[in-house]
């Protein structure tokens, strides 16, 4: 059976980023459908249909949606999360760049299910195409009645604005965020109180991300039972978008069922990279463990897949690394990313992830010594689980996947007083 | 089971409206950067107001309003310009000052006129953004975050931009060059002005 | 009241304390930095982190509050002391180790934990330690100097600076291990309440101007004080060197001054040693003054007193409650028409002089306490034991003349004791002046007797503040030989009158004066409160209307870590 592409079936058609453009391409469908149903029932199709948060926890969205309080005389907010920032990722871009609509109706949806008169999509302010992308979209939903006084002509009133960032990768922390959006430093929140009950500006508040509400409007259209026959069980349903990167032939976002094989993902995008063999690949971003490329060819990429593996989905970024790859400069370059960005609040992640990055980087430089590895190890015990949000816990992922399962190249930096694998010139001799 | 795979086609390079924050209102950069002159001219100020109008708390207009005021001063932030920025939102200075160096966008010194930040995060380093930074060390002959003699351009190494897929790449002010080699990355600073 | 259980002690709090208010009510302590009783919770230092039954993760005790009964805590499993050496381990190494140079020793956050729960030996051996240069001794303002490297980034100091004082000079910079605070360029942090920053601050980032480098704090004497710079009677702890005070730091009365002071009451005890000292009795003879011993010249004021002429005795707001009351006492015996009851008017006036000042403002649970302007302490003790400052004018302004004798009781009452020509006026007043006090001012050396009495440090005894609160303070060190506190010599004088004074102790002066005066009604000196007691105003004190601050619960909730 062929999979025909969801998200991704106006990538590429430029007549999709206008209202009329997109109604013709079937459209504000899903908002139609929702606005003739009680909001309850919206809410109650998404969680029938095991739609999982597609920005990095995969939380059900549907439940999500059920923890915002009934009370009418409260304002709520939906935040939508397109600080796409995790590195690996792109595919929320890709969606605001050709088809903003499709996150407009999303987003409509999601606020006619809460009750949330207002939404703002946080998006970091790199993304200046998709930023423009969005804002003419939103005029043109306005001048259309889509968002406004009255959506649709249901009389259900919703302003939809675009937020953007200024360069932080916390911000895609969903209390960090809030903050940021609140004219803060983007420094993540203490939970509880969690967001369904105080999010942004005190008031209870929604926060998806963009791939997660760009679902939501092909769920009302055609159906909870259609969306769960896509994927590999009821806990992983729908389709994915797969953001792949690295040493393979064609790097890209690719949509498939959820769940795919990794072998799948690696062929379809023309395999690894001048005719080299795999050595290993990361399944979820810079926060998820690296796999063992050989071993787990055959992973089904979903939620519970790949956390029974010892990694995660995340966000679907799939980093590829070939043979050529020294993984202790590839993780210092990760523990370097982590510790620019750590927000600096709290103790653990602002000291553990700076002592990471030295210890990894003397590693790499072959000035390593023989208990670095169980330091290594040590510090990452002190962090997880130990910090104010889950970026401590990120910042873990690659490192101890690094002492655990290739504990051999650590070694090897320190017995040999330099790297085994020194960066190769990409460019020299290649063609191109 | 025969997948069809849909790839990302052509990057949107260069759209019709760009500017962080909005797609109209900011005014044209402004270089004559002196204290005692307003950063927020009238029609900035105007944006401002309407900025300020789309949240239930004044504060929330401020990074945009920063983005607003980095655009009139010439892509930094002087304190002055902070100072301005904390007045129009009834906030204090150290306050606004904490958000600015909060954000790696915002800058507290001068740059260029043109500003390069190049990915060199994993995905790009996999694929030569090492190599991209050496080049331009070589064309533009000054330290990473140094500006030009002749105020032209400064460079910055830069976390994951969102853009692995066609990696390595940069960003020079707010447009996406992609598919980076040695050579296009040559061409690409020549032709800035 | 919840019930919880925290390393098997189990006590009701009341619903929502956070977990590491209610271990210390438990008599444990959680160690903790960035958490203060009195700034919105962070959880930043992640040093209280603790175990909770059935919670996957340890959780932090300040962010953590008792909901409902049963939570079932553990402050000292295997897992938490693992966290909170790692978490020491964080904090030390990018911390410079060099306590014997460094002024907070003694008193730092980070020495008390890592001697608990931290390790003696570095792991951080072969990475450089994170430097600030340039940022080592930074004034942040006059009175609060910065060392950014000893900085723990707490935020205690920010987030008093935007919600106690609501001044929001500092702010936190930059991010990740870059983290630093600073003032904006031009805004330097110099508000009243700046240096108590310098107090909460957990360890020697922030020090205070005056008085960093200048002693080790364990050589310091601690006493409970209260300050004499107005009339909000911070209560405060005199900190001294064999009689030195070194400095004042707030005690907490979250009924006056919470846990703050301004830094204008912190120098007030400066003044004891830019005046010189009255250090023996003075006694006229001829056209000299000579020292005298004090049996001598209270014989002489006694002699004067007896006369039976005109008198007026003058008080001034930094007298104790007792001093005045005993002053009023010395006014009624000395006075023409013997017999007069307590609590009446004496024949003999009672003037009392009060100079205005700046209002400071301390911020407290109910909003805060605004002085009346007031440079002294007690006008209003003063008041209750009969003195008026209404009385005053005619004599300080020269228009009231004639008395036989005028008894000064502070040489240091306001400026007419400094001012050459002011005292001269004062002088001409009365054929005899006696002088009491601790300075030697211009208006001690114009006296006819001087009594050299003791400093606010050194005596014991009330003042009623600005919204009628009595508060009790404990001497803090003895006078010099030859000088003796206010009420020991009063009581004496008084003995020559009635031989039941002699030997009073300061609680029987405030015994006989509670008898008195409605007002004082039912309370004992000895049994005073920790935060004072609100006073009736206005009318006697009612048999049900007790003590209002005396029933509530004495605060303990100090934080350990240099709060």
């Amino acid at each position: 059976m062929a999979f025909e592409p969801v998200l991704t079936r106006n990538v590429g058609q430029p007549e999709a980023r206008t209202v009329a453009g997109y109604k013709k391409r079937g459209g504000y469908a899903g908002l139609a459908q929702a606005l003739k149903m009680q909001p309850d029932e919206v809410t109650d199709a998404v969680k029938a249909s095991g739609l999982r948060g597609r920005g990095g926890a995969g939380f059900p969205t549907g439940m999500k949606w059920s923890f915002i309080p009934k009370d009418p005389d409260k304002p709520k907010y939906l935040v939508c999360n397109a600080d796409e920032s995790e590195p690996g990722t792109f595919k929320d871009r890709l969606l605001m760049e050709h088809d903003p609509h499709q996150l407009i109706e999303g987003c409509a949806i999601c606020c006619y299910a809460v009750g949330a008169a207002t939404c703002y999509i946080y998006i970091r302010g790199e993304y200046t195409a998709a930023l423009a992308t969005m804002e003419q979209a939103i005029r043109d939903a306005y001048d259309n009645g889509i968002l406004g006084r009255s959506v649709m002509g249901s009389g259900f009133s919703l302003d939809l604005f675009m937020h953007a960032g200024a360069g932080a990768y916390i911000c895609g922390e969903e209390t960090g965020m809030l903050e940021s959006l609140e004219g803060k430093r983007g420094q993540p929140r203490v939970k509880p109180p969690f967001p369904a009950i105080i999010g942004a500006f005190g008031a209870p508040t929604v926060i998806n991300n963009v791939e997660t509400l760009a679902n939501v409007p092909h769920i009302l259209e055609r159906g909870a039972d259609w969306f769960k026959s896509i994927g590999t069980d009821e806990r992983n349903t729908g389709p994915k978008l797969y953001a792949i990167s690295g040493h393979v032939e064609r790097p890209g976002t690719y949509e498939y069922p959820i769940g795919v094989p990794f072998r799948t993902l690696l062929d379809g995008c023309g395999g690894v990279w001048r005719g080299r063999s795999l050595k290993a690949y990361i399944p979820g971003g810079a926060s998820a463990a690296i796999l063992p490329g050989e071993q787990f060819l055959d992973l089904p990429m979903d939620f519970d897949s790949v956390a029974k593996a010892g990694s995660m989905l995340g966000s679907a970024a799939v980093m590829v690394m070939d043979e050529t790859t020294c993984l202790v400069r590839a993780v210092a370059r990760l523990s370097k990313f982590f510790n620019h960005e750590s927000c600096g609040q709290c103790t653990p992640c602002r000291e553990g992830t700076n002592w990471m990055e030295l210890l990894l980087t003397r590693i790499e430089k072959g000035q390593g010594r023989e208990q670095d590895a169980a330091l290594l190890s040590n510090i990452c015990t002190h962090i997880a689980g130990n910090s104010l949000c889950a970026l401590g816990d990120a910042a873990v992922g690659p490192v101890k996947s690094l002492v655990e399962t290739f504990l051999e190249e650590i070694d090897e930096h320190v017995r040999l007083g330099h790297c085994p694998l020194p960066p190769q010139p990409v460019f020299e001799g290649a063609s191109h | 089971m025969s997948e069809r795979e849909s790839r990302r086609p052509t990057p949107v390079v260069g759209s019709p409206v760009g500017g962080v924050g909005t797609s109209d209102g900011y005014g044209e950069p402004w270089p004559a950067q002196s204290p005692g002159v307003p950063v927020l001219d009238e029609a900035s100020r105007r944006r401002v107001e309407e900025l300020v109008g789309r949240y239930p708390d004044k504060r929330a207009a401020l990074i945009p309003v920063l983005h607003i005021a980095q655009r009139r001063c010439g892509g930094w932030l002087p304190d002055y310009a902070i100072a301005e920025v904390a007045a129009a939102l009834e906030l204090t200075p150290a306050d606004v000052y904490g958000v600015v160096t909060f954000y790696d966008l915002f800058h507290q010194k001068p740059v260029g006129r043109h500003r390069i930040r190049v990915c060199t995060n994993l995905s790009c380093q996999l694929r030569g953004s090492d190599e991209v930074m050496a080049v331009l060390r070589q064309e533009l002959g000054v330290d990473e975050g140094d500006v030009t003699p002749d105020g032209r351009c400064s460079y910055v190494h830069f976390e994951c931009l969102g853009s692995c897929d066609t990696a390595p790449m940069m960003m020079i002010d707010d447009t996406y060059h992609e598919n980076l080699t040695p050579e296009r990355v040559r061409e690409i600073v020549k032709g800035l002005t | 009241m919840p019930k919880v259980t925290i390393d098997d002690r189990t006590i009701e709090v009341e619903r929502g304390t956070n977990l590491v208010d209610a271990a210390t009510e438990a008599g444990v302590q959680i160690p903790h930095y960035c958490y203060h009783p009195r700034l919105s919770v962070v959880g930043q230092c992640r040093m209280c982190l603790v175990q909770i039954d059935g919670m996957p993760k340890l959780q932090a005790g300040c962010s953590t509050q008792v909901m409902k009964d049963g939570m079932v805590v553990r402050t000292d499993s295997p897992e938490v002391r693992e966290a909170q050496k790692g978490m020491m381990e964080f904090f030390l190494i990018n911390h410079p180790l060099d306590c014997p140079i460094c002024d907070q020793a003694g008193e730092c956050g980070l020495q008390d934990y890592a001697f608990k729960h931290g390790q003696a030996f570095s792991r951080f051996q072969y990475e450089d330690k994170r430097t600030y240069p340039g940022r080592e001794r930074i004034p942040l303002g006059p009175n609060v100097v910065l060392n950014m490297n000893r900085c723990i980034q707490c935020t205690r100091c920010v987030r008093f600076t935007r919600e106690v004082s609501q001044t929001g000079e500092l702010g936190f910079f930059n991010r990740g291990a870059r983290t630093e605070i600073g003032t904006f360029p031009g805004k330097p942090l110099d508000g009243p309440l700046a240096s108590n920053v310098v107090d909460i601050c957990p360890v020697g980032a922030l020090t205070s101007t005056r008085f960093r480098f200048a002693e080790r704090v364990w050589y310091l004497d601690k006493r409970p004080s209260l300050c004499t710079g107005c009339d909000v009677g911070c209560n405060v702890t005199l900190e001294h060197r064999r009689g030195q005070i070194r400095r004042y730091k707030p005690r907490a009365n979250p009924e006056v001054n919470d846990f703050w002071m301004c830094d204008y009451g912190r120098s007030s005890f400066e003044r004891y040693y830019e005046l010189p000292r009255l250090a023996a009795p003075r006694v006229r003879r001829d056209d000299r003054v000579v020292p005298a011993s004090w049996s001598h010249a209270l014989e002489a004021v006694h002699q004067a007193l007896a006369g039976g002429g005109r008198t007026a005795i003058l008080g001034s707001g930094n007298l104790t409650t007792e001093e005045a009351w005993l002053l009023a006492r010395l006014a009624e015996a000395a006075g023409p028409a013997a017999g007069t009851q307590a609590g009446e008017t004496p024949a003999v006036e009672l003037p009392l002089a009060v100079e205005q000042g700046p209002r400071w403002t301390i911020p407290n649970p109910s909003g805060g306490i605004t002085g009346s302007g007031d440079t002294t302490p007690n006008r209003r003790g003063a008041e209750l034991a009969g003195f008026s400052t209404a009385a005053a004018e005619g004599l300080l302004t020269g228009t009231a003349t004639g008395y036989d004798v005028l008894f000064v009781a502070d040489s240091d009452f306001g400026s007419p004791a400094h001012d050459e020509a002011a005292v001269e006026r004062l002088r001409g007043t009365a054929r005899f002046l006696v002088v009491m006090g601790w300075a030697e001012t211009p208006l001690a050396r114009a006296a006819d007797v001087v009594l050299p009495v003791a400093t606010h440090a050194e005596r014991e005894g009330t003042f009623v503040n600005v919204e009628h609160r009595l508060q009790r303070f404990e001497t803090a060190f003895p006078p010099p030989a030859q000088v003796r506190p206010a009420t020991d010599a009063l009581t004496d004088l008084l003995a020559f009158w009635d031989e039941g004074w002699r030997g009073a102790r300061v609680a029987d002066v405030f015994a006989r004066m509670a008898a008195a005066v409605p007002a004082l009604a039912g309370i004992e000196f000895e049994e005073l409160p920790a935060q004072g007691v609100a006073l009736a105003t206005g009318g006697a004190v009612g048999a049900g209307a007790g003590p209002s601050g005396g029933s509530a619960t004495v605060h303990t909730a100090e934080p350990p870590a240099g709060a």
